[in-house]
């Protein structure tokens, strides 16, 4: 009995090893190695390939072509092998590489003993997805209310291919029990280890297993299903086959070896290369804004509009576009919009969490109808569409209907099929038509943003006057924002793809792979509240009278932006049509960029988006962000004449409206730790596709609506699949370059952040990413973080003498 | 402006791109940071050749269906192919087929590293198929046989470096071989007994066989069509051929199995000599039709779903060739093939985020008595003018099973409507009759079509005499519905994991460790 909190203690302990992996309709792009960013980046890939078999580090041949194509630059590559002891040049190395590739490639082979535990991973993952199913099954897996363990016990004697031997045979009531019987001719000091290694066996359901435990959300409140008690099945069934549990004596290759040592040095170079062209560019930049700040003080006239989007690397895309069709001013900002919310859409079963996954939702929001005459149009329309899908559903699930069914509407589908194949693009426009004569329920719904002083799901609903005012102003705060136009839109992102079980991979990471059109609307109404914009305005907000905010939605995938501009004044009316002329031209600039960068050979860049859009045969809707390679944290002005390509995630940060550093330090906390896990996830779905991303989508295979099987089945998929990331096998699109931040700022405020903030040190310190520090009250000399909270730079780290002000500092130097 | 040229700038490729740049204020050319190579669409010309070239096969088909129609010439490589009404529709159909595999695939497949050798497999399939249903020597046809199951099993085993996906292919290729051997061993039976090597040969002295041969030789073919329609027990093949790409998945479900129905619509003769067989052939149908939709019901992922569908689908249609009504299963296996073919291409988009409360159970609801008596007369008009229009089920016999199926789904469908008091009552009242009405009308044009088409075969209908089974059949069949309805069956965990372990792939077909797979 006095094991039980020491079992459970290394249970967890051994599961830190296996990533969370999230329900696939809400899909988290999250470091796949998140339990080994404690150790340095080297040391990690090196263990979680002893443990899940995955690669650490591009293929010689990816590193090939960046050399070829002067991705890397030859000194600083030269540099960084001379730093780890190698002399030998490029090409040879390259193939040193490649050849010890393939001798590790070619060292697997199977034993009995091998056999055995296939077997019982085969038994799991047909008992896995029955429990953890999501409503597919018409016929779900009985007694789940029971608890996995309880539920499995209950059916074990039923299955002819469980052995009648051993733990199984005979499953104690409570799952430590069956752990404790199935360990206990083991020492307890291999305990810890050889759960490690069977938990990490199959890595895709303990990582959901883990998630849903972790977030405890309906399914989990319905079915629970605990890592004690799947380890208990998974090690009695092992027992049952006589498997030998004893863990492999781990850490036996901590030593790099050659090819690793050599793939760092490459990976380094790389992204060296690519961060000294950004970092010169923004120190550049600074030196020229600083100049130009001083040539014309004051004389800065109002925008037109100001557009606030995510912070997302294809909002890069799109504001460069914008920025270049009228006096536009656009900003960086969390696509969540900093307010946590869950979600509940009108007509939605389901509320989501609208707010980055290592954020708790705070304020339950709900979609409300407004407008009952729209509200009917759209209720009409929506019911016979319901009534049509649950006659289609309950016709094909019933033996004596479904024969009949398929007989009659063959022929409908045989259209359909030729139509969907033949003539995506004019699909497209046929649905779009649909949609039009439905209204979306953002034409006659407003989120219930006040507070009403009752709960849902344990949150309350709607936000304090409080709340409001410290949500606009953090905004505010964080972005640098000083003045107002008369049109302030905060665009949020949602992607628009067919036929895509990986659609919610394209949505704003920041809502947990969500639409981030909801949490626009929710700032903007905040920001209306004339109550709200009084107390901003005592806070030092000047928000002039004719100021209006609104709400839109960025499709990343054909750049097209939706704005919510229901309740807007007629006063305004002249700026938006404007407004909407402008986006239009820029859309079109931004499609035409998109589909030439994948390699669409087409005038008609945007019937091409539309065709991607809507196509069910395309597996590259768009890219995503694919490419993300940088981080920056600083004013637009620093980057607004630069194309950065898509590749850089910027958030908008004026050093000089936040001289105690509160604004940076929320930044690095919160949105660098987020891009960090995109980054690291593009990265490893890139490196290694089959273990840490999920592989090509032609041979996927959904399963449960909580993931993807490649064929058949067997373990959950966790990352982006290949079509995501690359244009062909060993031909990635995606650069895997570890994220590069840039800070706009004093180095000591940043070094002061850090010192607070342990978890940050303990990821740049072990390489998870990079920092640098362009700072102005330095000459605009760049500091690039060396760990320990020490910096390496083009000037030293001495005081500057106080009086100097950036404006002195000569443009040219 | 643009006066200053700096490196990297996007205009040096790709189309001229309206304005972006030349709209700067400032005068200065933006400077590109960190530029990426852009994608290369690797132009295979292979791929885009043989999509042109099945799709003029299709125009070509179609033509010699125009001929066909307007008056049978009757073509024929004496000896050695024979075009009848069969094969006419069949080349339409499976060049459609494969049309649109070939279209989709051009999209579906890009940056696939074998694309050219998929399509070249997709194109050689299509051709295997085109032969098996013109095929008139007996050696002729059994190898079109044997080559079009070989290259299905190449399919299944698309992912060269996968060894999961080499597994599936070894299992399906071993049944593959299995029903050609059978079908060998039956041609060469009758070819023996009857002397003649061509098919119509064959069937023309048909009348001189031995039971036991006729039997004998009957139950080759069936059992070769049982395997090759996965029905079961036959059908573990077809649940662990997902390592396909789905394109080829589509291609199997719509154009493959059906030929275990077009093997039994060409030996209609043999497979008719003997009730017997045709009471069997009905038995092994409806066990798979009630059993894949079983199987069905405890699947969660969506590709093993739409597997168990497909035996089920082919198990009914099976049975409507032992009810003795040929037109009807080769009618069902063409629409069944547009649904399934649709349900692969889109099966990327089922999923959804759902609650578990929302998850609905069972519609056992009880909506009063105009509700009932709407439904029940819904039901009762649909199943008269399948009859009316098809001529099946108006005369006592076989046929009367299959208009119950319509009236059942017809039934259900307006049991469905009626349930949704939401809405408008002339919605739920009219909706049913208003879709599914027409869509009997064109059901039965489609079946009198292919009937009108297969009017040159020596047997399309072959009465079959209304026996107990058939009855029991339908008793068994109401059963299951009222079953799948309430959830009796439910509460049967035996039952439940004896159809998830029915329902399973071979298990080294698995990918239990992903470091296994290998795309490339």
């Amino acid at each position: 009995m006095s094991t039980e909190p020491t079992l459970d203690d290394s249970i967890d302990s051994a599961a830190t090893t296996v990533g969370s992996v999230w329900p696939i309709h809400s899909f988290v792009t999250a470091n796949p190695l998140s339990g080994f960013e404690n150790q340095p980046f080297e040391q990690a890939v090196t263990q979680a390939a002893d443990l899940l078999g995955g690669r650490g580090y591009p293929s010689a041949a990816t590193f090939q072509q960046a050399l070829e194509s002067g991705q890397i630059d030859p000194e600083i590559l030269e540099s960084e092998l001379a730093d780890r002891g190698y002399e030998a040049d490029p090409e040879t190395l390259l193939e040193r590489m490649a050849d010890a590739d393939e001798s590790t490639a070619a060292g697997d082979s199977d034993t009995a003993a091998d056999s055995d535990a296939e077997r019982v991973d085969a038994i799991l993952t047909k008992w896995l997805p029955a429990f953890l199913d999501e409503g597919r099954a018409h016929w779900s897996m009985p007694n789940r209310e029971a608890g996995f363990y309880s539920a499995f016990r209950a059916l074990a004697d039923h299955d002819s291919e469980i052995p009648d031997a051993g733990v199984v045979a005979d499953l104690p009531e409570s799952p430590t029990a069956a752990i404790e019987a199935a360990v206990e001719s083991y020492p307890e000091s291999q305990w810890e280890p050889l759960f490690e290694e069977q938990l990490a066996a199959l890595p895709g359901w303990t990582g959901f297993i883990k998630q849903r435990a972790d977030d405890e959300g309906d399914w989990q409140a319905e079915y629970p299903i605990t890592l004690d008690g799947y380890l208990a099945v998974r090690l009695s069934l092992l027992d049952g086959f006589g498997v030998d549990l004893e863990p492999e004596s781990s850490f036996e290759s901590t030593a790099p070896d050659t090819a690793d040592e050599l793939a760092a040095a490459f990976l380094s170079a790389w992204e060296a290369t690519y961060r000294e062209e950004l970092v010169d560019t923004v120190a550049t930049e600074s030196e020229r804004v600083a100049a130009d700040e001083t040539a014309t003080e004051g004389a800065a006239g109002r925008p037109d509009a100001q557009l606030t989007f995510c912070i997302d690397t294809r909002s890069e895309v799109i504001r460069r576009h914008i920025e270049a069709t009228g006096d536009y001013e656009t900003h960086g900002y969390a696509g969540f919009f900093g307010v946590p919310i869950e979600y509940n859409g009108y007509e939605t079963d389901v509320s989501v969490d609208a707010c980055p996954p290592i954020l708790d939702p705070k304020h339950r929001i709900t979609e409300l109808p407004t407008d009952d005459e729209t509200q009917t149009t759209h209720d009409r329309w929506a019911g016979v569409r319901e009534a049509a899908a649950e006659a289609i559903e309950t016709l094909q699930a019933n033996a004596a209907s479904a024969y009949g069914y398929v007989e009659s509407a063959g022929s409908g589908y045989g259209l359909a099929l030729a139509a969907r194949t033949l003539v995506p693009g004019r699909v497209h426009d046929l649905l779009d038509a649909i949609d039009d004569a439905e209204p979306d329920s953002h034409e006659f719904c407003e989120p219930m943003v006040h507070h009403q002083h009752t709960y849902a799901d344990d949150l309350p609903v709607g936000l304090t006057t409080d709340e409001k005012v410290e949500y606009a102003a953090t905004a505010f705060d964080l972005m640098g924002f000083e003045s107002f136009g008369r049109v302030v839109a905060f665009v949020g992102h949602a992607s628009e793809t067919a036929n895509n079980p990986y659609d919610s991979s394209l949505d704003c990471g920041a809502c947990a792979g969500n639409p981030g059109g909801p949490n626009a609307r929710v700032l903007a109404s905040i920001c209306n509240d004339e109550t709200v914009q009084e107390k901003l305005r005592e806070q030092g907000h000047e928000i002039p009278a004719d100021t209006v905010f609104i709400a839109g939605e960025h499709n990343t995938t054909t750049d097209e932006i939706e704005l919510y501009d229901g309740d807007v004044p007629a006063s305004h009316d002249d700026d938006l049509d404007q407004l909407r002329v402008d986006l239009a031209t820029a859309r079109e600039n931004a499609a035409a960029e998109r589909a030439d960068a994948m390699g669409a050979d087409t005038a008609d860049s945007r019937s091409e988006t539309e065709r991607r859009a809507a196509d069910w045969a395309e597996t590259r809707p768009e890219l995503g962000l694919a490419g993300n390679a940088s981080f920056v944290i600083g004013p637009r002005e620093l980057t607004e004449n630069v194309n950065l390509n898509g590749r850089a995630f910027l958030h908008s940060y004026d050093h000089a409206t936040d001289p105690d550093g509160d604004a940076l330090e929320a930044i690095l906390a919160g949105p660098m730790v987020v891009t960090q896990w995109i980054n690291n996830q593009y990265y490893f779905s890139t490196v290694d596709s089959g273990v840490y991303g999920s592989g090509s989508k032609i041979t996927h295979n959904p399963v449960g609506n909580v993931g993807v099987y490649q064929g058949n089945g067997g373990d959950l998929l966790t990352g982006l699949p290949l079509q995501s990331v690359a244009a062909g096998p060993d031909d990635p699109y995606h650069q895997p370059l570890r994220l590069s931040t840039v800070v706009h700022a004093p180095v000591d405020t940043v070094e002061e952040i850090l010192a607070d903030h342990e978890e940050l040190t303990t990821l740049l310190d072990n390489s998870w990413l990079s920092l640098t520090v362009v700072d102005p009250t330095r000459g605009h000399d760049a500091f690039h973080y060396d760990g320990e909270l020490t910096w390496t730079g083009e000037g030293d780290i001495e005081p500057e003498p106080a009086a100097a002000e950036p404006a002195t500092i000569p443009a040219d130097d | 402006m643009n006066t200053t040229s700096t490196r990297h700038s996007r205009d040096d490729r790709g189309p001229q791109v309206a304005g972006s740049d030349k709209h700067m204020t400032d005068g200065t050319q933006r400077r590109s940071v960190g530029s990426l190579p852009a994608m290369e669409n690797h132009a295979a010309g292979v791929p885009a050749a043989l999509t042109r070239l099945v799709w003029g096969l299709w125009i070509g088909t179609l033509v010699v269906a125009a001929v066909f129609v307007r008056n049978d010439p009757g073509w024929a490589v004496d000896g050695l192919v024979a075009i009848d009404g069969l094969t006419v529709v069949m080349w339409t159909v499976v060049t459609f087929f494969s049309g649109i595999v070939h279209s989709y695939a051009r999209r579906y497949l890009a940056g696939n590293p074998d694309k050219t050798q998929f399509f070249t497999r997709v194109f050689a399939f299509t051709l295997a198929v085109m032969v098996v249903v013109a095929a008139d020597h007996v050696a002729l046809f059994a190898a079109a046989w044997l080559a079009m199951g070989l290259l299905m099993a190449e399919l299944i085993g698309h992912v060269d470096g996968w060894p999961q996906a080499q597994a599936a292919a070894r299992t399906s290729r071993r049944y593959f071989v299995g029903s050609a051997a059978l079908i060998a061993v039956s041609l060469t039976l009758l070819w023996s007994t009857t002397g003649a090597t061509t098919i119509t040969g064959i069937l023309d002295a048909v009348g001189g066989l031995s039971t036991t041969t006729a039997v004998l030789a009957a139950g080759g073919l069936v059992i070769a069509a049982m395997i090759q329609s996965a029905l079961i027990p036959f059908h573990t093949w077809i649940l662990s051929s997902m390592t396909a790409p789905t394109p080829a998945s589509a291609l199997m479900h719509a154009g493959f199995v059906n030929a275990g129905g077009v093997l039994l619509a060409r030996f209609a003769p043999v497979v008719t000599i003997e009730p017997t067989v045709m009471l069997a052939i009905v038995a092994v149908g409806a066990l798979s039709a009630l059993g894949g939709k079983l199987l069905k019901s405890v699947q969660t992922d969506i590709k093993g779903q739409l597997g168990c569908s497909t035996v089920g689908q082919m198990g009914f249609m099976i049975m409507q060739a032992g009810l003795g009504f040929f037109g009807a299963a080769i009618a069902h296996l063409i629409l069944h093939g547009f649904y399934k073919a649709y349900q692969f291409l889109s099966s990327g988009s089922e999923v959804t985020h759902t609650s578990p409360s929302a998850v609905s159970d069972h519609t056992v609801e009880y909506n009063g008595v105009v509700a009932g008596v709407v439904t029940v007369v819904t039901g009762i008009l649909g199943g008269a003018l399948f009859a009316i229009l098809t001529g099946k089920g108006t005369i006592i016999n076989g046929g009367l099973l299959l208009t119950f199926f319509v009236t059942f789904a017809t039934l259900h469908a307006a049991r469905s409507a009626v349930q949704h008091t939401s809405l408008p009552a002339t919605f739920r009242y009219g909706a049913v009759p208003l879709v599914f009405f027409p869509a009997i009308i064109v059901y039965a044009a489609v079946y009198e079509a292919i009937s009108f088409m297969l009017a040159d075969l020596p047997v399309v209908t072959a009465s079959t005499e209304l026996t107990l089974l058939h009855g029991v059949i339908a008793v068994v069949f109401v059963g299951v519905y009222v079953a799948i309805e309430t959830g009796v069956h439910e509460g049967s965990g035996r039952l439940y994991v004896a159809l998830l372990n029915l329902s399973q792939p071979v298990s080294d077909t698995l990918l239990t460790s992903t470091e296994d797979y290998n795309e490339y």
